[in-house]
């Protein structure tokens, strides 16, 4: 979706410069940092769609990240693009609820169409949440207000 | 794991190996033998030696002492002898005058009486004070003889009575004489009694001595009083050295002096004592190995008994020992095969670590060169004005920087399926089916090289639980290694095999070729990554460590026997359920191998 918000996060400083002006080029908001405690603190301050997330760094590892992506409780929907080295803490994550894995290096078109999917499943997922909490608010009208409060 | 024994590779190196194990093993040996000997062995020769020496004195103070014994009774004998017709001649002399002996009779009724029961006496006769024969009974003609300047005579007149040494007189014959002296009204007279040299030798000789004895006498001169049976005769000098008079017996161990006991020499127990009266030494000796016949006889089975007890309690060892070390290599050698394929796993464990962090560390670089080839790329499709050569030559390069990119990602791919397998999904697989479509498809590869197929299939084979593309991988590779290997061949087969080892539960297949086999270098490294006999660019020198990885992670064997020049098998022995089928049993969603 042209205009999505895409969190790049990886060590490797010269790839996500490289990366973020690769995505901006295809119409994406890219915006990009290098540690796992960066990518917290934007996706705490900011609203992305997609976060793409190498697991092995220094310091907060993708894992650890992701766990704590998790636990904010956003619609934003995690795509790990990894070293071969850690393809079995890619598959991990999916248990963890990454939303897909790339492995380096890969072609900017495969990762296009991994973002795709990743919004669209952000999207239904918040269309669904809304619709949850309209079928609420339908079913016991005096929720609603909390409804609108919540609300973006 | 594999079994490396069949790898021929290692007997150059084996050869020292093994060497310098049999030479450890030779020394192994050795020290337990002369161990449990020393331990063994050396105290039962210890006692045995003490008891010996303990027993041979006891023996030897026994037959010393019944030695003692023997010759103590027969001097007795002897000298009650002597003192039986000293005591008979002095009573008659007492009791009867020498007018009496003149009566025709007289004195041969004398001479009968001694001489009744045994012969002892050679002659008696009377002679008057002056030496002069009066009356004479015996076979020699002795009436005439006067004995007034004999030496007996002196010393009967002086004494009353005597016992004299051997010695010729008038017979010229060796004889001895007890006289004694008679008193009647006209003095002194003398009864004289000439002892029977055969029957006092016959006396002297009864004594038990064996075959190697001898009995005599010598006088203090040491003139033999008696013929002995081996030293010498009767008034001949004895060899002996007589020595002073001394009380009771002497019992000594000499060695024998010659003549004694034909020409041997040996030792003798040689006994002496002197009788009181006459002093004459009687000499009892005998060969000393004769006296200690039966003592010897057990000696001998003591001996005996302690080298057959000592040669046993060898051969036993020697043996036991044998068995042992029979144990011990057994072991070594079970060792020695863990260790060596301790070694490969640890090799390829450390290996497999390196590869993982080199792969991820170019992975890295490629992701950077391949969005930079992107950028690049948008730049130039945003340009103006370029010509259309450099276009070309543009698109050229890029198209070859993502081969190379390709490759690279393929290479690092192909590494990090070594070290660690990418996801596993066991299933059922039937072996014979999937052995047959292995080999269509690379029939239809190996078409134009020559190359027959051959499969011999088990149909008793049962399905196993593995890993369907895994195992793809490991005979894809096997077969092109098997096609290739026939690379200097114009015609050339390729064999594969099943069997089910139903007592073991394990499913063998074989992959033989008849190629070009490998030498023992090449089969040492042949499950190494990175190794590889093949030219630059045609193999990566992964495949064959891929395989082993892959085989050993379902659970499995892989091994490798080749001789040059002739053909390889590899022999895979897989478990009907792979050990990860094992584990996943309680996870639903397919196995997730360790994270890194």
């Amino acid at each position: 979706m042209i205009g999505s918000k895409i969190l790049l996060v990886d060590d490797e400083v010269i790839f996500t410069k490289n990366m973020n002006r690769l995505l901006d080029a295809r119409g994406y908001r890219a915006t990009a940092v290098n540690s796992g405690a960066e990518a917290i603190r934007a996706l705490q301050s900011e609203d992305f769609d997609v976060v793409v997330l190498d697991l092995k760094m220094p310091g907060m590892d993708g894992l650890t990240t992701l766990k704590e992506i998790k636990k904010l409780g956003l619609f934003t929907q995690t795509l790990i693009l990894t070293g071969h080295g850690s393809i079995d803490s890619a598959l991990e994550a999916i248990k963890l609820g990454a939303y897909d894995y790339l492995t380096k290096p890969c072609q900017i078109s495969e990762l296009v169409e991994k973002i795709e999917g990743a919004w669209e499943t952000k999207d239904e997922l918040k269309k669904k949440d809304i619709q949850d909490k309209i079928q609420r608010v339908v079913e016991s009208p005096r929720d609603a207000k909390h409804l609108f409060v919540r609300l973006p | 794991m594999p079994n490396l024994k069949p790898i021929e590779s290692e007997p150059a190196m084996a050869g020292d190996f093994s060497s310098n194990h049999e030479l450890r093993y030779k020394r192994l040996f050795q020290r337990f033998v002369l161990l449990t000997l020393v331990c063994s062995v050396a105290p039962l020769l210890v006692v045995g030696w003490a008891i010996r020496h303990q027993y041979q004195r006891s023996a030897e103070t026994r037959v010393m002492t019944a030695f003692r014994n023997e010759v103590q009774h027969h001097r007795k004998v002897i000298e009650l002898f002597l003192e039986e017709h000293r005591s008979k001649l002095e009573l008659i002399a007492r009791t009867n005058n020498r007018q009496a002996f003149l009566q025709p009779g007289k004195l041969r009724g004398v001479f009968d009486t001694f001489n009744r029961d045994h012969w002892t006496l050679t002659d008696i006769g009377v002679i008057d004070g002056d030496g002069n024969h009066l009356a004479y009974v015996g076979p020699y003609d002795l009436l005439d003889k006067n004995y007034s300047q004999a030496h007996w005579f002196q010393m009967v007149m002086d004494k009353g009575i005597y016992i004299s040494d051997m010695f010729m007189g008038f017979r010229r014959e060796p004889h001895f004489i007890i006289a004694v002296q008679g008193n009647d009204a006209q003095g002194a007279w003398i009864l004289r009694a000439t002892v029977d040299t055969e029957a006092f030798r016959a006396l002297v000789e009864n004594v038990m001595i064996g075959r190697t004895g001898e009995v005599f006498l010598v006088n203090q001169k040491g003139v033999y009083q008696t013929t002995s049976r081996y030293s010498g005769r009767i008034m001949e000098k004895a060899a002996m050295t007589v020595g002073d008079v001394h009380p009771g017996i002497l019992v000594r161990q000499e060695a024998a002096d010659a003549g004694f006991n034909g020409e041997r020499t040996v030792r003798q127990i040689v006994s002496t004592t002197w009788l009181e009266t006459p002093q004459w030494m009687l000499v009892v000796r005998q060969d000393r190995d004769e006296a200690f016949a039966s003592e010897n006889r057990a000696d001998l089975s003591v001996l005996v008994f302690l080298l057959v007890s000592a040669g046993t309690i060898l051969i036993v060892t020697v043996l036991v020992t044998r068995h042992m070390l029979n144990l011990v290599k057994r072991r070594d050698a079970k060792a020695e095969t863990l260790n060596r394929q301790l070694m490969q796993a640890s090799k390829m464990a450390s290996i497999g670590e390196l590869s993982v962090g080199v792969a991820h560390e170019i992975n890295n670089p490629l992701a950077i060169i391949s969005t930079e080839r992107e950028i690049l790329l948008d730049a130039f499709q945003q340009a103006n004005g370029i010509p259309p050569d450099f276009s070309t030559q543009m698109e050229d390069s890029m198209n070859q920087i993502d081969v190379q990119i390709s490759r690279c990602k393929r290479i690092t791919h192909n590494l990090l399926r070594f070290s660690r397998r990418t996801q596993s999904v066991i299933d059922t697989v039937d072996i014979n089916a999937f052995i047959s479509e292995v080999i269509d498809l690379m029939e239809r590869e190996a078409k134009s090289s020559g190359i027959t197929f051959f499969k011999d299939l088990s149909p008793t084979l049962p399905p196993i639980l593995s890993d369907l593309s895994q195992l793809q991988q490991v005979f894809l590779n096997l077969i092109t290694n098997a096609i290739d290997a026939h690379d200097n061949k114009q015609y050339g087969s390729v064999a594969i095999s099943s069997t089910y080892r139903e007592a073991e539960e394990i499913v063998e297949i074989v992959v033989s070729d008849t190629g070009c086999g490998m030498s023992e270098e090449t089969l040492a490294k042949v499950f190494d990554p990175f190794f590889t006999t093949k030219p630059m660019g045609r193999g990566t020198g992964l495949g064959l460590s891929i395989c082993y990885s892959i085989i050993k992670g379902l659970g499995g064997r892989i091994q490798v026997e080749s001789v040059r020049n002739q053909g390889t098998d590899f022999t895979i022995r897989l478990p009907l359920r792979s050990p990860e089928s094992k584990e996943d049993a309680g996870h639903g969603n397919g196995p997730v191998a360790q994270a890194a």
